[in-house]
């Protein structure tokens, strides 16, 4: 006798269909919980807006800078401030096709505020290793916090498209053990 | 409290009436004018070839992709150099004709195509025609400068990197032919509804319908870049661009897009595959339901693609990962009735055990297998694409080689490999031919597949060394990604392999295409391989009044169109209106020709 073919029925799957669904709602909010979840603890440095991306320095407003003119800014003389409080702040200028400092020395263990922004097209700041991955956009300020916890040399690698120089435009940020 | 028997909600209402003839295969209308039918297949099929010609060409451009993150640079190669100036040259044409170009046509052919026969259509042919004159010029027009290395741009063209007017131009003129293909449609299908009063759309022409509004809605940002940002900008009518805008207004359509890619693919394993796999759909409002959350959700997610982007609300961010979260439940209602309704074509086949029926379905089948192959890449893509879309692991991944090899999986096997599967059948029913070396196809299809599962390992693998995309890593003049800590050598060596393997398959692919269409015409398309509609589990029914409260809700796809729009301009308004009210213009640059290296 040839074997009975069971085939699907439309009940059957209307009962996994409503299981499937219900799974499918509760794992995409859970995963949006989650992620809240870190973003409140702080384990991702999160790129401000135009209320914290630097709008108390000299020449920024609400985030936004002169891109053709950095006289009077900060990043007139990019490099490390020692803030004097236990932080430190890092100014940035991203240029076709090199970051200005080309070696930032950064304190092991102490919070540093970066401020990036480009002298011409977009860059992006990705510090090899670490979670710090920012764009540098021409105008615009990019602020984040974060931490370097170990000491040692890490590669900062620009990872938007910048022109037919831009896998180059590779740095270096040396995080230096405290003084003893 | 009324007591009129003619309000009586709180009765339950019969159950859906559904005639036997609701569970089999839809007969389309039959189109009686064969000059009209021989123009309209005339015009899907110049669409369709078109699409595959930059496929080829793009396709061609890979594997030199693919070497680069192998460590192995051939683009100092004098003979490549003459072709292609830079690494970047060959990317910005690889990410313009195989994301872009090859998508869009293929969409516009195919989703012209079905809707029109599934209702039976008479649609002026005149304009049809012109429609692809028109995206064709667009092409022509933006490739000039692609070819010159003028507009090297990549296929984000983010400013103020600045290109040749000829590209924003044509690339302008090429997206607007597709809102021409999507308004035609869609006026058919009212004018469908019109004569049709009291009946429920056909699954395909719905679905159809539905991927065609969503992506009016989605292409709202991009026209908006083009015609208030770039175009205005390129021209020199505006001192200078706010780059921020300009990237905001793209991923408003960049991220949907992927939709709009996607959802063609859908309808022909919703629809078809069913039937070519001797199986039914497993249910019609269901379908109906994925389609409308797509439509819905498709397009407020974008600005998780700027989680790295500077003086965008984090609050906003956040929102839109939620959104983009909530996209991936129709992808999943879509695997759970694709599952279905292959395991019911397998088990009618004789499949049997928990798993064991998978050995029964038709592999032998290239245009099934192809499909098949195509949704088992979007399994690990569509998990891989929720990891990317979170705020947490975003940072550690953005911009890295990881991306890539997430995209390659989705929209170059998931939506690629179908539209390659789909051809199988479908050059053959627009033009009558016979599909030339059907065991070369089907080999075509695994090679394509296999290629872009080492492909993905690779780049996924590469990207979470901290390798970024879009580089010449391989002749950089510090060797950090080859030598050093980073240990790549396994992932760099699974990149190189997957170059030559998508190669062969791309090449036995593209012999099978023309060779079936430089054959002789055979016979009539409509006779030998008829459009596979499948017989359905759960059919949605024929009459409005009677069908369940699943497909009555998802009917009025008009007003449900009206809330997409309005949600998108809720969850992008706010966003886009501060960045209006901050603009912050900067002048365009150049560092791509040879010897430039400079903004305005």
């Amino acid at each position: 006798m040839a074997p009975r073919i069971q085939r699907l029925d439309h009940h059957t799957m209307e009962k996994y269909e409503n299981i499937w669904f219900g799974i499918a709602v509760v794992m995409s909010v859970l995963l949006a919980v989650a992620v809240f979840a870190s973003f409140l603890s702080g384990t991702i440095p999160r790129i401000e807006d135009e209320g914290g991306g630097g709008h108390h320095l000299e020449g920024v407003k609400n985030g936004r800078i002169n891109s053709r003119n950095f006289a009077g800014t900060p990043f007139a003389t990019p490099g490390l401030v020692d803030n004097k409080d236990g932080t430190y702040s890092a100014f940035v200028v991203a240029r076709a096709f090199a970051f200005d400092p080309p070696v930032l020395k950064v304190p092991a263990g102490k919070p540093v505020t970066f401020y990036l922004t480009s002298a011409d097209v977009l860059h992006g700041y990705y510090v090899e290793k670490t979670n710090v991955n920012a764009t540098v956009v021409p105008g615009q300020v990019a602020s984040f916090t974060t931490t370097f916890r170990s000491p040692g040399p890490l590669n900062i690698v620009c990872d938007e498209y910048c022109g037919v120089g831009h896998h180059n435009m590779l740095n270096k940020i040396i995080v230096e053990a405290p003084q003893p | 409290m009324t007591t009129s028997p003619v309000h009586t909600p709180d009765l339950p209402r019969p159950a859906p009436a559904l005639a036997p003839g609701d569970f089999r295969a839809r007969t389309i209308p039959a189109i009686q004018d064969a000059a009209y039918l021989a123009s309209l297949k005339k015009v899907t099929q110049y669409y369709v070839v078109t699409a595959f010609l930059a496929l080829f060409i793009g396709v061609l451009i890979g594997p030199l992709q693919a070497f680069n993150y192998a460590g192995i640079n051939v683009y100092d190669n004098p003979i490549l150099k003459a072709l292609l100036k830079s690494y970047y040259q060959g990317l910005s044409l690889h990410g313009v004709l195989n994301a872009l170009v090859f998508t869009q046509f293929f969409i516009s052919g195919w989703l012209l195509y079905l809707p029109t026969r599934d209702m039976g259509a008479k649609i002026n042919m005149k304009f049809a025609w012109g429609t692809y004159i028109m995206m064709t010029a667009g092409l022509l027009m933006a490739a000039v400068p692609l070819l010159l290395n003028k507009a090297t741009l990549l296929y984000t063209f983010y400013p103020p990197m600045e290109g040749h007017w000829l590209f924003y131009v044509g690339a302008t003129i090429m997206v607007a032919a597709s809102l021409l293909v999507a308004l035609q449609v869609i006026v058919t299908w009212i004018g469908w509804k019109k004569a049709n009063p009291g009946k429920v759309t056909p699954l395909v022409t719905f679905m159809t319908v539905c991927t065609w509004m969503m992506w009016l809605v989605a292409a709202l940002g991009l026209v908006g870049e083009a015609l208030f940002v770039l175009i205005p900008w390129v021209f020199g009518l505006r001192p200078g661009v706010d780059p921020l805008i300009a990237k905001t207004l793209f991923w408003w359509t960049g991220h949907a897009i992927v939709y709009f890619w996607l959802l063609p693919a859908y309808i022909s394993w919703y629809a078809f595959l069913p039937k070519q796999a001797g199986g039914r759909i497993v249910s019609e409002p269901l379908a109906r339901l994925t389609f409308v959350m797509f439509l819905l959700n498709s397009t407020p997610v974008g600005i998780h693609h700027q989680y790295a982007d500077p003086n965008i609300s984090n609050v906003w961010k956040l929102i839109h990962m939620f959104l983009t979260f909530l996209v991936a439940i129709p992808s999943l209602l879509t695997a759970f009735s694709i599952a279905g309704a292959l395991e019911d074509a397998a088990r009618a086949r004789g499949g049997r055990g928990a798993v064991g029926w998978i050995f029964k379905l038709p592999w032998g089948d290239p245009s099934v297998t192809g499909q098949i192959l195509a949704m088992i890449s979007f399994i690990g893509g569509g998990a891989g694409g929720i990891i990317t879309a979170s705020y947490a692991f975003s940072p550690v991944i953005h911009n890295t080689a990881w991306i890539p090899g997430h995209f390659h999986i989705t929209v170059g096997t998931a939506v690629t490999l179908s539209f390659m599967a789909i051809s199988f059948w479908l050059v053959p029913h627009l033009t009558g031919k016979r599909l030339a070396a059907p065991k070369l196809a089907l080999s075509s299809v695994w090679l394509w597949f296999a290629g872009m599962m080492f492909f993905a390992v690779g780049m996924h693998w590469e990207g979470l060394l901290g390798i970024p995309r879009r580089a010449l890593i391989s002749a950089t003049a510090l060797p950090i990604y080859k030598e050093g800590s980073m240990h790549s050598q396994i992932p760099m060596a699974l990149t190189g392999i997957s170059g030559v393997i998508l190669l062969v398959g791309g090449l036995m692919y593209f012999y099978v295409l023309f060779a079936t269409l430089l054959s002789p015409r055979v016979d009539d398309g409509e006779v030998t391989t008829p459009l596979p509609y499948s017989d359905v589990i759960s059919p949605a029914g024929s009459d409005l009044t009677r069908a369940s409260t699943l497909v009555r809700t998802t009917e009025p796809l008009l007003a449900l169109w009206v809330v997409a729009l309005a949600l998108v301009l809720l969850m992008y308004g706010p966003v886009v209106l501060r960045l209006i009210a901050n603009a912050s213009l900067v002048p365009g640059c150049d560092f791509f020709s040879v010897g430039a290296g400079g903004c305005r």
